[in-house]
């Protein structure tokens, strides 16, 4: 009886440190390293882009070490809920469906949805888009829940890799995909001759950090931070050396940059 | 009075009775034994569960599993088809043919699926016009699969001593009777346990086609994911729809090995 009530308590102590959620320890920030020039990693394979700074940035603010937790996009809220991680950092918009399962900080970024067109589409804003259309979207993001709510009469094709969807437009398998900004002009410069950009955003968006539901103590902090670094020009940096390009185009075409 | 050991006990001697009380307290304990290992790690978790929200949307479930299905049943049937094939062709007089048998086998086996699904899709089915994606999503499967079922054919092939053949030959049958009376009543046979493994396999790897945006049961679940962010709630009856399809395959290929048993 006592073996066995020994056996017991070593297994839930070592269920329990495994498996329990931390407070004071490594501030744990989930991403999906594979949004350049946010999340990305390397030549080496370290995580680097905006968002890894930032991370870094808060970690110094807070004075707690950061540990980057590489997460596919689907598996980051349910890996918040459970406590694997302690915030999300991925350019994350806030919507109110997010905002149900989660808690979100202030925006730090504005962009929008924007439509990188094939170049025999005659489409040339959100609303020529009819039944006959196809339209790709990438799997969980702001355009897959556009897609779904707004236009369910067109053919819709929910693609896992962002990659895959371009080239469905490029190929013209797609006419349309409906993508942020500051990507379809990435992606629209790569394909000039098969594709076309309509960058003047039919629907604005906010980046914010997601938190747990209830952690408002990290929230508040999370908030300071974000004051702080903005007025430290923190956000013209990373601008300045993550996205000159981005940065020099959108002034062009009189669009206001993100930060 | 019931005899202890002849419920906990398969019977050793051929041709006993096999106890029905103790078979059924064996699934019993089996099945009790395992839904409290994973109770145990439910109770531990502290999660809210949601299953309401998944509810919604269950007809894109259903939606996506009868998707799973034809395209698992057909691609099941050519890829049996491709495999007899090529398991024929490896063994060839004909040197081209069985280079080229051999080259398709190596090729498929030794390269990931997901990589095959791309290259087929948005170069090979591009080039030669083919643009719709369940078609080469069937394709692709079936080819994929057709690798591994040729060389479980070719396995059952070899397990047929030469000496059969060279008897069957001796007593006067042509090439093709001795295919059809000798070789593959036993191939078949010595196949069908590792097939029915590829069949289950076959029907989990149809999953992948997902990355073409072809609408099947994992594309599905994962979008119910995005909407109601309850990874779990979604993934879990995923789980269930495939052991749906994949359970009567294996019962079915138990029944047809018992069937083909020689009667020793």
């Amino acid at each position: 009886m006592i073996k066995k009530l020994i056996c017991f308590s070593l297994f839930a102590f070592f269920t329990s440190s495994l498996f329990g959620s931390s407070g004071g320890g490594p501030l744990r920030v989930g991403m999906e390293l594979s949004y350049p020039p946010f999340e990305m990693t390397d030549e080496s394979g370290n995580p680097d882009g905006v968002s890894v700074e930032i991370a870094r940035a808060l970690g110094d603010y807070l004075d707690r070490p950061v540990e980057i937790i590489n997460t596919p996009f689907q598996g980051l809220i349910p890996a918040l809920r459970t406590g694997k991680i302690d915030l999300i950092l991925s350019s994350m918009t806030r919507t109110e469906e997010r905002a149900r399962a989660i808690d979100f900080s202030d925006p730090y970024l504005t962009t929008g949805l924007t439509l990188l067109v094939n170049s025999e589409s005659d489409i040339d804003s959100i609303e020529g888009i009819d039944s006959d259309s196809t339209l790709a979207v990438k799997q969980g993001t702001t355009g897959h829940l556009y897609a779904v709510r707004n236009l369910p009469d067109s053919n819709i094709l929910v693609l896992e890799k962002e990659s895959a969807a371009v080239l469905e437009v490029v190929q013209g398998k797609a006419d349309v995909f409906i993508y942020d900004q500051m990507s379809v002009f990435k992606h629209w410069q790569r394909n000039q001759d098969t594709t076309r950009a309509i960058l003047d955003p039919f629907r604005k968006e906010y980046w914010a950090i997601g938190l747990r539901k209830g952690d408002d103590k990290l929230r508040s902090e999370v908030n300071q931070f974000l004051i702080a670094f903005k007025e430290k020009g923190g956000f013209d940096e990373l601008g300045t050396e993550y996205l000159s390009e981005q940065k020099k185009a959108f002034k062009e075409m009189g669009y206001p940059f993100i930060f | 009075m019931i005899d202890c050991r002849s419920i906990l006990l398969r019977p050793t001697a051929a041709g006993s009775v096999v106890s029905y009380l103790g078979l059924f307290l064996g699934w019993l304990a089996a099945l009790v034994l395992l839904a409290g290992f994973f109770s145990f790690a439910f109770f531990q978790l502290d999660y809210s569960w949601n299953w309401d929200g998944v509810w919604v949307y269950r007809e894109k479930f259903l939606d996506g599993w009868i998707t799973t299905l034809w395209i698992s049943a057909v691609s099941l049937l050519l890829s049996v088809g491709i495999g007899f094939l090529v398991a024929l062709g490896r063994s060839s007089r004909i040197y081209f043919v069985g280079s080229l048998s051999a080259l398709y086998v190596e090729l498929i086996r030794g390269t990931p699926f997901l990589v095959q699904i791309l290259i087929f899709f948005y170069i090979v089915a591009d080039g030669y016009g083919i643009s719709n994606r369940y078609v080469v999503g069937i394709l692709v499967l079936s080819v994929f699969a057709g690798a591994y079922i040729a060389e479980i054919f070719r396995a059952g092939f070899e397990s047929v001593s030469s000496s059969q053949r060279e008897s069957a030959r001796a007593v006067g049958f042509t090439q093709s009777q001795t295919l059809r009376y000798v070789v593959l009543p036993q191939a078949l046979r010595q196949s069908l346990p590792p097939l029915s493994g590829q069949f289950a396999s076959l029907i989990k790897d149809s999953s992948l086609l997902s990355i073409i945006a072809v609408s099947e049961l994992t594309l599905n679940a994962q979008e119910v994911n995005s909407f109601t962010f309850s990874a779990f709630e979604s993934f879990l009856p995923l789980a269930i729809g495939y052991l749906i399809l994949t359970l009567p395959v294996s019962m079915f290929s138990r029944y047809l090995e018992a069937r083909l048993k020689h009667p020793s």
